[in-house]
């Protein structure tokens, strides 16, 4: 029998056009069925529609039917389903009721009404299926993001339900945070056998997890089958999948691992490596940078440097003083000792955008920064819109749009001011494939115009293709400095195309190098 | 159960009421300034390294705005009374807005009788503060009666909501700074920054509501005792409103009789709603020995300060007027002092509630994660 039914299902929110547009699913019990798909192609509303968000907390308008486990959502609201299917929201801040861990899990017990003896069985075992038994007496807020979502999926388990639904669960966290809440997803499919419904961006990880995969276009899921040959299909596959289209291998590779074993027959001459740019003048300099903030020192004789052409790459774990270099770059805080010259003007983009974003359309919001400015020629305004695809979303509210998008608004209106450097602080958190294209244009147009980029981030295949330097911080001091390639080269976090085929930094490198071969 | 704080909310609150009547029956600034000091002594040493705990400082600071805000306002309003320190210029308000003269004589007595009012509520919300940096606002909800559990609820997660938005505007301001490299431009600046807030707090308000109905929140209907003890509730405030009205119309019997039928009504609305609410309460927490010292010791010190002022005893107000240092006597004084009880009590240890404290638990989680990337690796693929 299916868990999950979702038949000729058709929704639109109030006011809009269709969010899906005859949607056929089913689910089958005890599998891992990964949904992916471009924003705004209603992949997180199908999501919804299972635990019957959509319509009940959505209004708009529903046809079709979701039959849960025997249960249509037309006539149970999500509260009444909540024994048979949790469910776990991108952002890991917005579902914890209690500020206690350990309270928050018997949040849904105490709703249903379980025996405080076999509520407090449960929370026990909920707290050692996902490995959080040690952060029970923790509030949230004082938790990691990858710890937090953990603790929101034991949430959603607590009751018992027979069916998981997340959606994007991982997009807002980093690549530690995303595998430790993959691999316990893992682990109760495999240990309860859960049936999971999973939304997620990171292929790479959770391709080789799940049992079936769906790609959801236009409102309308595809039909579903082998991960392998469904996202080896879509365009924005691991790189390993792109690369084995490449050479032509068959099958095609998800992960990095089945990549490995094909690539021992493969053989490329040496091709010439794009030799390193020689480098500008000095637009931003920082030299022996001491920050402290809170009592801790966060960075501690740090080095840095961004010239003409550069772009960039700060890299290291949560909490090793990235953030804190930018703002510190962009003058938004002071340097307990070192100095900082800037010879150019600076801009810094934050984490999260919602922080900036305040007007009624995109077009608006970018062109204010020039009003605040006080220039009058909103020429750029364009210019920018295009640079980051925003075009056709030029008319939409802000707050309307993906967090991929919002991120790409806030970009066009800081860097729509003309500065020199920009300062990008994670800007492919929760972006997917169109989105981060868009940044990468963007990005290469403005360093290849005379500006500079730096940027700091956790993607290590954004930096591959992007930096040209690249520093490695860690407890507030440089650990690596250098060219982007060398840097990565004696990583152990090298982007999957390294790993495969060394030197090689990207698909498009081999690419060249297999066209010279012909 | 392990906490984040020795003691039960419930007994914070008590020890909060406790220092709130002191303040109120010992009102001379010696004594509140005392009490002020037990509560930020209370909170140095009890309150778990949070956001709330942070925000005492915070709420002292705001009582203290208030009260100079109040000392001014009555500085610029009341005349003649005693020495006059200087004078400014006077405008008489119009007769409709209570026709008093704003400005003119500022006097000494009223300026220093005002701020020693204004330290009355400083004191009071000291001790308010120091509870909310202390308990669990949660497991008050939880030891309240089972009626109020849904209200509760909502107003924890409301109150949970005030740290994050004190990040959030921070944030907001840095964007702000930086969308403009740095350059501060303060036209219009306010509506930048409380509309990212304001739209930030409503989105996560939203996905907050959508959390709570998936997991179940409100999932019983109402019961038959819930419908009659709502409708017993509407009577209630019906009969109580009238009463007020009888009361403003002064029939003095109707009052009374409404009143009596008000309370009654309210009593068994909440007797009713909650034998009816079908909720089971995980781990509620026990009262311990430590609970009851510290309830036992702080009620007496509201207890001494009423004893003292039954007696006649001066030392417990102070007037402006002659100019005197305030005095103290040692029944009062040692009243204030029971406030210190939960001073008695050990401290929770400091890594309970912090990030980073956990040195010794990552080891012992390492064997789940690793298991589980075990089990993912042998995954038939």
């Amino acid at each position: 029998m299916s868990a999950i039914e979702i038949r000729k299902l058709r929704f639109a929110y109030p006011d809009s056009e269709p969010a899906i547009d005859g949607a056929d699913l089913e689910v089958e019990a005890g599998e891992i069925l990964l949904v992916t798909g471009g924003s705004g192609s209603g992949k997180s509303t199908l999501l919804r529609a299972v635990n019957g968000l959509v319509p009940h907390s959505t209004g708009g308008a529903f046809g079709g039917d979701v039959v849960v486990f025997g249960r249509s959502t037309r006539t149970h609201r999500p509260r009444e389903l909540a024994d048979v299917v949790g469910f776990v929201h991108q952002d890991p801040e917005a579902q914890f009721v209690v500020d206690q861990v350990e309270a928050d899990l018997a949040f849904t017990l105490e709703n249903l009404g379980t025996p405080p003896a076999a509520m407090r069985r449960r929370v026990e075992e909920v707290l050692d299926a996902l490995g959080i038994a040690h952060l029970r007496y923790r509030a949230p807020a004082s938790l990691s993001g990858g710890e937090r979502q953990r603790c929101a999926i034991a949430g959603a388990l607590a009751a018992g339900p027979q069916a998981l639904v997340l959606d994007e669960p991982t997009s807002q966290l980093d690549p530690q945070g995303a595998e430790d809440v993959l691999a316990a997803i893992g682990r109760l499919n495999t240990d309860l056998g859960t049936t999971v419904l999973i939304a997620e961006h990171r292929l790479e990880r959770a391709g080789p997890l799940a049992d079936r995969a769906v790609i959801v276009e236009h409102g309308k899921p595809g039909v579903p089958g082998l991960p392998g040959p469904v996202l080896s299909a879509y365009p924005g596959a691991p790189s390993v999948t792109r690369l084995g289209r490449v050479l032509g291998w068959d099958p095609l590779p998800l992960t990095v691992r089945d990549a490995r074993r094909l690539a021992v027959t493969v053989e490329l001459p040496l091709a010439d490596l794009p030799e390193p740019a020689s480098r500008g003048d000095v637009l931003v300099r920082g030299t022996n940078v001491r920050v402290d903030l809170g009592g801790r020192r966060v960075l501690d004789g740090v080095d840095v440097e961004g010239r003409r052409g550069d772009v960039v790459a700060l890299l290291g774990r949560n909490g090793s003083g990235k953030t804190t270099l930018l703002r510190a770059l962009a003058g938004l805080i002071g340097t307990d000792r070192g100095t900082i010259e800037r010879a150019g003007s600076v801009a810094y983009v934050p984490q999260h955008p919602g922080s900036m974003l305040f007007a009624p359309t995109v077009r608006r919001e970018v062109t204010e920064t020039l009003r605040l400015l006080g220039r009058r020629d909103h020429g750029d305004v364009d210019r920018w819109l295009e640079a980051l695809g925003l075009e056709s979303l030029a008319e939409r509210h802000p707050r309307s749009l993906s967090g991929g998008e919002r991120q790409r608004v806030a970009i066009a209106a800081v860097a729509v001011g003309g500065a020199d450097v920009l300062l990008l602080d994670e800007p492919t958190r929760g972006m997917d494939w169109p989105s981060r294209a868009a940044l990468e244009q963007a990005v290469r147009a403005h360093a290849n115009g005379g500006g500079a980029v730096v940027l700091a981030t956790h993607d290590v295949e954004l930096v591959a293709r992007l930096a040209t330097h690249a520093v490695v911080l860690g407890d507030g001091d440089v650990v690596a400095d250098g060219d982007a390639r060398t840097v990565l080269a004696g990583s152990l976090f090298a982007p999957q195309v390294l790993r495969v085929l060394p030197p090689y930094l990207t698909v498009e490198e081999v690419a060249a190098a297999v066209g010279a071969r012909q | 159960m392990h906490t984040r704080t020795p003691l039960h909310a419930v007994t914070w609150l008590i020890w909060a009421l406790a220092a709130a009547f002191t303040v109120q029956l010992a009102p001379s600034p010696v004594y509140v300034a005392i009490v002020i000091g037990v509560c930020a002594l209370v909170v140095e040493l009890h309150a778990p390294r949070t956001a709330f705990s942070r925000a005492f400082p915070v709420i002292l600071g705001l009582a203290v705005a208030f009260g100079l805000f109040r000392v001014v306002l009555t500085a610029l309003t009341s005349h003649g009374i005693g020495a006059v320190w200087f004078t400014l210029p006077s405008f008489q308000l119009p007769t409709v807005l209570g026709g008093f003269t704003v400005g003119g004589t500022i006097e000494g007595p009223v300026v220093l009788q005002a701020a020693a009012e204004a330290f009355v509520i400083v004191g009071v919300i000291a001790a308010f503060g120091a509870f909310n940096a202390c308990a669990s606002h949660y497991e008050l909800v939880q030891s309240a009666p089972r009626a109020f559990h849904e209200l509760g609820l909502v107003v924890t997660v409301g109150i949970a909501f005030v740290p994050s938005t004190i990040l959030s505007i921070q944030a907001a301001r840095e964007a702000d700074r930086a969308r403009t490299g740095g350059r501060v431009v303060r036209r219009g600046r306010l509506l930048r920054l409380v509309i990212p807030v304001l739209e930030s707090g409503l989105e996560r308000a939203v996905a907050l509501a959508e959390s709570m109905d998936s997991r179940g929140f409100a999932r019983s209907t109402a019961a038959r005792g819930e419908q009659v003890s709502a409708w017993c509730g509407l009577g209630a405030l019906m009969a109580l409103g009238g009463a007020f009205i009888a009361l403003v119309g002064r029939a003095g019997a109707a009052a009374l009789g409404l009143s009596i039928a008000g309370s009654s009504l309210l009593v068994l609305a909440v007797f009713l709603a909650s034998r009816a609410t079908e909720r089971v309460r995980y781990r509620p927490r026990p009262l311990t020995g430590a609970d009851w010292l510290v309830r036992g010791i702080a009620v007496l010190a509201p207890i001494a300060v009423g004893i003292a002022a039954l007696a006649g005893d001066s030392s417990l107000t102070w007037v402006a007027q002659p100019l005197v240092w305030p005095s103290v006597s040692v029944l009062p004084l040692v009243g204030t002092l029971f406030l210190l009880a939960p001073m008695l009590v050990r401290p929770v240890a400091a890594d309970a509630g912090e990030p980073g404290a956990d040195a010794y638990s990552t080891t012992e989680a390492a064997p789940a994660t690793t298991g589980a990337r075990a089990l993912i690796g042998v995954k038939p693929e």
